[in-house]
């Protein structure tokens, strides 16, 4: 972990670290991929993974559409929207 | 007469023998909140819609009729502001409930308020709240534990008999043992999910805090529900959880884990546990040795597993459809970066990009796959125990309750603070926490982890030993009447 991969791995994150705390932020980084580090020295060959403690039951239900349209519910709880979108600055000139 | 640190049973009674009425219940609730403002349990209160509830309790055959609970700030509540202990939602108000929040309000129950919590409930000692630290009743400067530590404190402090939690790495179970009460995180699927703001879906599971097992398992009857909102909520009869709560545990065979290394913890700690081992052997219960040879890979596998889930799940805070915007971004991705920058604390900063980091080209075989491989060993493990037992006991924290700041600023010294919880969140299983005794004169408490929805026996031993002993009954204030 170094300060060039804490800049990749924040881009990624849509995060931008404080020039301040990057030293902090690095080191804390380090030293939690040194912990589980520790994952390396176990034998895990031909084991699955294990994605939901529910693997075995969990269900899916028909593909119906059940929501109604509840467009001004959430455009009204947006931070910046007209009566049909949602506002973002513009992305095309 | 006074209402503090009652149970959800005996205000019930009060209630149903008219010594207290609905109304004076929830107005003598927000004086007692008020009059503890201090220890900041409470982010936002609901006083106002919780009165004209209480004026107008119609269904009176619940025994959670007209009871006060106060759910933690993380679950939807239909207008109530939701903030999850954070800054990004801090004036986010919910067009829905969770599932769970509706199931307890038909059942009667008065939602008085929202509970603080550490951010996006990452966090141990909630230390990490936008909204300020939650101090614990039981001494001056003490963390309650976290991430549920206002809705620990709450009921610890006697201000309500029962709160909502959330249960990812220990949320529920290490700020009930840090605060003195008892709580449950159920098997994974028990509860609806529906309407909790994600923090790692594959180990998210709410669950009920309050002063008893007993009323643990009064709420849990109403949490409970299969919810076609969710597809990983069970499918499957719910049973009543107080029906076998009496049943003799003679006999039962409770599992002693060889590799938690108890020599490592404080003495005093060591103590308390054997003395609870001794009173179990008295009431006919026998314990076993096991092995759960890959338990000590818990806490790392963790570590990959949340923090990966957590990366995507938080990635919906972009400041576009709810929640803070950053003002004057320069184009879309600056939007997206000055929102999520301001937004987020510290801690919740590390994790996502933790996640970002072992999910990324490259490493994902490295860190994320293999997490989950171990992630089924450990299942494994569990699956061979109990094979041999019908529960496993371990302490359900290192130690009791720390001062705010103690922790120093090692994360990791953080995280291993959930080192005896963090394994029924990996294999999905039921688990709670009861208090069994005090370490200078703070409550410390005993875990009990179950089979795959075996609720019922965990809650049946817990309340076995709360039937014979009188560590649940002990308040701040001293012994509870």
């Amino acid at each position: 972990m170094d300060k060039k991969t804490v800049t990749t791995i924040s881009y990624l994150s849509r995060l931008k670290i404080d020039k301040n705390n990057e030293d902090k932020i690095t080191s804390d980084l380090e030293n939690i991929i040194t912990f589980v580090d520790q994952l390396n020295d176990v034998s895990v060959e031909g084991i699955e993974p294990l994605t939901s403690p529910l693997e075995k039951i969990a269900k899916t239900r028909s593909d119906k559409v059940t929501a109604k349209n509840n467009k001004e519910i959430f455009l009204e709880r947006a931070p910046k929207s007209n009566e049909d979108y949602f506002l973002v600055p513009r992305v095309v000139e | 007469m006074s209402i503090r640190y009652k149970t959800i049973k005996e205000l019930s009674y009060m209630l149903k023998n008219k010594e207290i009425s609905n109304k004076e219940l929830i107005e003598e609730t927000f004086k007692l909140i008020k009059d503890n403002q201090y220890l900041n349990s409470f982010i936002t209160l609901n006083k106002e819609k919780a009165l004209e509830k209480a004026s107008n309790i119609d269904n009176t055959s619940s025994l959670l009729s007209g009871i006060p609970i106060a759910q933690k700030d993380l679950f939807c509540t239909k207008d109530l502001r939701t903030t999850c202990g954070s800054n990004m939602l801090s004036d986010f108000i919910p067009p829905y409930s969770a599932t769970v929040i509706e199931n307890l309000e038909n059942a009667g129950c008065i939602s008085v308020g929202k509970t603080n919590m550490d951010e996006f409930a990452m966090g141990s000692s909630n230390e990490t709240s936008f909204f300020g630290n939650v101090l614990n009743p039981w001494g001056e400067n003490l963390v309650p534990g976290g991430s549920s530590g206002g809705s620990a404190s709450a009921v610890a402090a006697g201000l309500v008999p029962a709160a909502t939690g959330t249960d990812t790495g220990g949320s529920i179970r290490q700020p009930a043992s840090l605060c003195g009460i008892s709580g449950l995180k159920p098997t994974y699927g028990r509860i609806s999910r529906w309407g909790m703001i994600a923090f790692a879906s594959s180990l998210d599971q709410a669950g009920p805090m309050a002063r008893t097992a007993e009323d643990c398992a009064i709420m849990l009857n109403e949490m409970c529900s299969h919810d076609p909102k969710d597809t990983t909520s069970i499918d499957e009869a719910v049973p009543d959880f107080t029906a076998t709560l009496d049943e003799s545990i003679k006999g039962l065979k409770i599992g002693i884990v060889k590799e938690f290394d108890l020599s490592r913890l404080d003495n005093a700690v060591v103590k308390v546990f054997e003395e609870t081992k001794r009173h179990y052997e008295s009431l006919g219960a026998e314990f076993v040795e096991i092995s759960l040879p890959n338990i000590s890979l818990s806490v790392p596998t963790y570590y990959v597993v949340a923090p990966a889930e957590c990366s995507s799940n938080l990635s919906r805070f972009d400041g576009v459809k709810f929640g803070k915007r950053s003002m004057d971004p320069i184009n879309l991705e600056d939007l997206y970066i000055k929102t999520r920058s301001e937004g987020f604390g510290d801690e919740v900063k590390r994790r996502i990009l933790i996640g970002s980091y072992v999910l990324s080209a490259g490493f994902y075989d490295a860190y994320y796959k293999k997490a989950q491989q171990v992630r089924r060993l450990i299942k494994n493990d569990f699956d061979e125990a109990y094979k041999l037992v019908d529960v496993i006991m371990s302490p359900t924290t290192r130690g009791a309750a720390f001062e705010a700041g103690s922790k120093g600023s090692d994360p990791i010294q953080m995280y291993l603070e959930d080192l005896f919880t963090i394994p029924a969140n990996l294999a999905g299983l039921p688990a709670l926490s009861i208090p069994n005794g005090m370490v200078d004169s703070k409550p410390v408490g005993v875990q009990l982890i179950g089979n795959f929805l075996e609720e019922q026996k965990i809650l049946q031993v817990a309340h076995s030993f709360q039937k014979s002993t009188d560590w649940h009954l002990k308040t701040p204030d001293g012994d509870k009447a």
